[in-house]
């Protein structure tokens, strides 16, 4: 279908979610080890970037996901990743006259499944290279509502299958006592029904704190978009899609060990630079079962 | 407590305070009355039945608004409560419509003169519209009479982004909501000349030209129809 050839400016933001979430390193995870992950993760946001990236004000909209992400050695250099977004709530408000308190535009909700995506990464190093690097091919499938609501603005889904390629690159080493990691990556996401293509980057870096009871993450990413998909313009029907969002964001993370196994992690993620993206930021916390060691 | 327990009661929270709330739209401007059929020239010894509308403070029309009408000169065009006037003698005379809304008087007013025949001319209004948002937005356009109802006309000088999910224009007597607007459609021509075909609707109904991001209920801009 034609309106779903082109994404919202709210559900692009989701992605952060998804990078933020996978940007684990090019370590792969041992053969039978395993990492699994249950957060909830949520964006409220009243304005965003507009395509000169100044920022305007906007319907207050919220996107609420609780999202299960796992990876799964298969061998000692490939791992599965699967990140699936269990239920999305996205809201948007009621418009409230101030003159007559009457409801201008009545706000609208709805609750369904994301888009799941699944994935590999290979190590090209041997395992316990200094410096590792890894290739990851991860799939977007479509499994979410992308015209839902009375008025099918709102969305859980692109309706689009993408494939991105990524390569990632790393090294651990100590200050002082402490264990500390710094990777980087870049990735090519080829997207499909007229979506432009994107070129995704991002530099990471985390300190082990409190006797390796406290991992502090940092993360500087962003997408670049290659203008080369539909816009109002060239779309004939009536979609009501945007397209070309772009961004530049940082996340911070913080994850503590309640066991050798189990932690809990809170993140804060915002753009500081972006065109046609919500513009306040995203946070999320979660429960971790760290199965590798 | 489990993690699992944690979590559950985390998920709780969070959905709960993931309720629709309200925005609040600032919609108020100043009340209009409107002369609705006004006349270039009135046939000598001939009369003609004016009418008037009351927008309020959001722009609706109300239908129950009291106006008292006036001529600036009673010996070339006299006019009774009702807005029937009648052309006495060759000249010019000021018409006047007023009416009282929220303490405050507000007029509207019409220069009509008496001639050999009357002559309504066919309507034509224009202006500019202007972005009030980020988007580039911006043209003259043109409103009149058309057989079924009016037609909309951008020039060359129109120019609209195109990175917006759904831009629609409207027609409205405020240009703060689309509450209360006649949308006349999606947005598919976003540089130069174009027409929109508008039935059942007259030259003098709408004050403004609005822009809205139809999906996210974000105001592009706008323009005065003068």
């Amino acid at each position: 279908m034609q309106n779903e050839r082109l994404k919202y400016i709210f559900l692009f933001f989701i992605q952060i979610i998804f990078i933020s979430n996978i940007v684990a390193g090019p370590w792969p995870v041992p053969k039978g080890k395993a990492y699994y992950k249950l957060s909830e993760w949520w964006l409220v946001f009243d304005q965003h970037y507009t395509d000169a990236g100044q920022i305007d004000p906007n319907v207050t909209t919220g996107i609420y996901t609780t999202a299960f992400y796992g990876e799964y050695g298969l061998t000692d250099r490939l791992t599965a990743i699967a990140y699936a977004p269990l239920l999305v709530r996205n809201t948007m408000n009621n418009l409230v006259s101030n003159t007559t308190s009457e409801v201008l535009v009545e706000g609208d909700a709805i609750n369904t499944v994301g888009d799941i995506d699944l994935g590999i990464k290979y190590g090209l190093t041997k395992v316990g290279a200094s410096v590792p690097i890894s290739a990851t091919l991860m799939l977007g499938i479509p499994t979410g509502e992308t015209s839902g609501g009375r008025q099918g603005n709102l969305q859980t889904g692109d309706g689009e299958f993408n494939q991105l390629v990524q390569v990632d690159i790393g090294t651990g080493f100590s200050i002082g006592k402490t264990s500390a990691y710094a990777s980087a990556y870049t990735g090519f996401n080829n997207r499909t029904n007229d979506f432009s293509d994107e070129f995704r980057y991002g530099i990471e870096g985390g300190v082990n704190l409190l006797n390796k009871k406290l991992w502090l993450i940092g993360r500087l990413f962003g997408v670049e978009s290659f203008k080369n998909g539909a816009t109002a313009e060239s779309v004939t029907s009536t979609s009501i899609f945007a397209n070309n969002s772009e961004f530049t964001s940082y996340s911070l993370e913080a994850a503590v060990y309640i066991t050798d196994k189990v932690g809990v992690s809170a993140n804060i993620a915002s753009a500081f630079r972006g065109e046609i993206i919500a513009a306040s930021p995203s946070y999320s916390v979660g429960v971790f079962w760290d199965l590798k060691k | 407590m489990k993690f699992q327990h944690l979590l559950f009661y985390l998920i709780i929270i969070i959905s709960a305070s993931s309720c629709i709330g309200d925005d609040i739209v600032f919609d108020t401007i100043d009340p209009e009355v409107r002369i609705m059929n006004p006349v270039d020239t009135i046939g000598l010894g001939e009369t003609y039945q004016f009418k008037f509308d009351y927008f309020n403070n959001v722009g609706q029309q109300v239908s129950d608004q009291a106006g008292v009408w006036t001529s600036s000169n009673p010996d070339i065009i006299s006019i009774d409560a009702n807005g029937l006037a009648t052309a006495i003698q060759v000249g010019n005379s000021e018409i006047q419509v007023e009416t009282e809304a929220d303490g405050f008087t507000i007029t509207d007013t019409y220069i009509v003169a008496v001639g050999e025949n009357t002559v309504v001319t066919v309507q034509e209004r224009s202006g500019s519209i202007r972005t009030t948002s980020s988007y580039a937005l911006e043209g003259d356009f043109t409103l009149s009479e058309s057989e079924s109802g009016i037609e909309l006309s951008f020039e060359n000088n129109y120019n609209a982004s195109t990175a917006l999910p759904g831009l629609y224009v409207y027609l409205t007597n405020n240009p703060n909501t689309t509450s209360g607007a006649l949308e006349i459609g999606r947005v598919e021509t976003f540089s130069g000349i174009h027409t929109y075909q508008i039935e059942n609707a007259g030259v003098n109904d709408y004050s403004h030209v609005l822009y809205f991001c139809k999906p996210f209920n974000v105001k592009v801009g706008d323009g005065q129809i003068q």
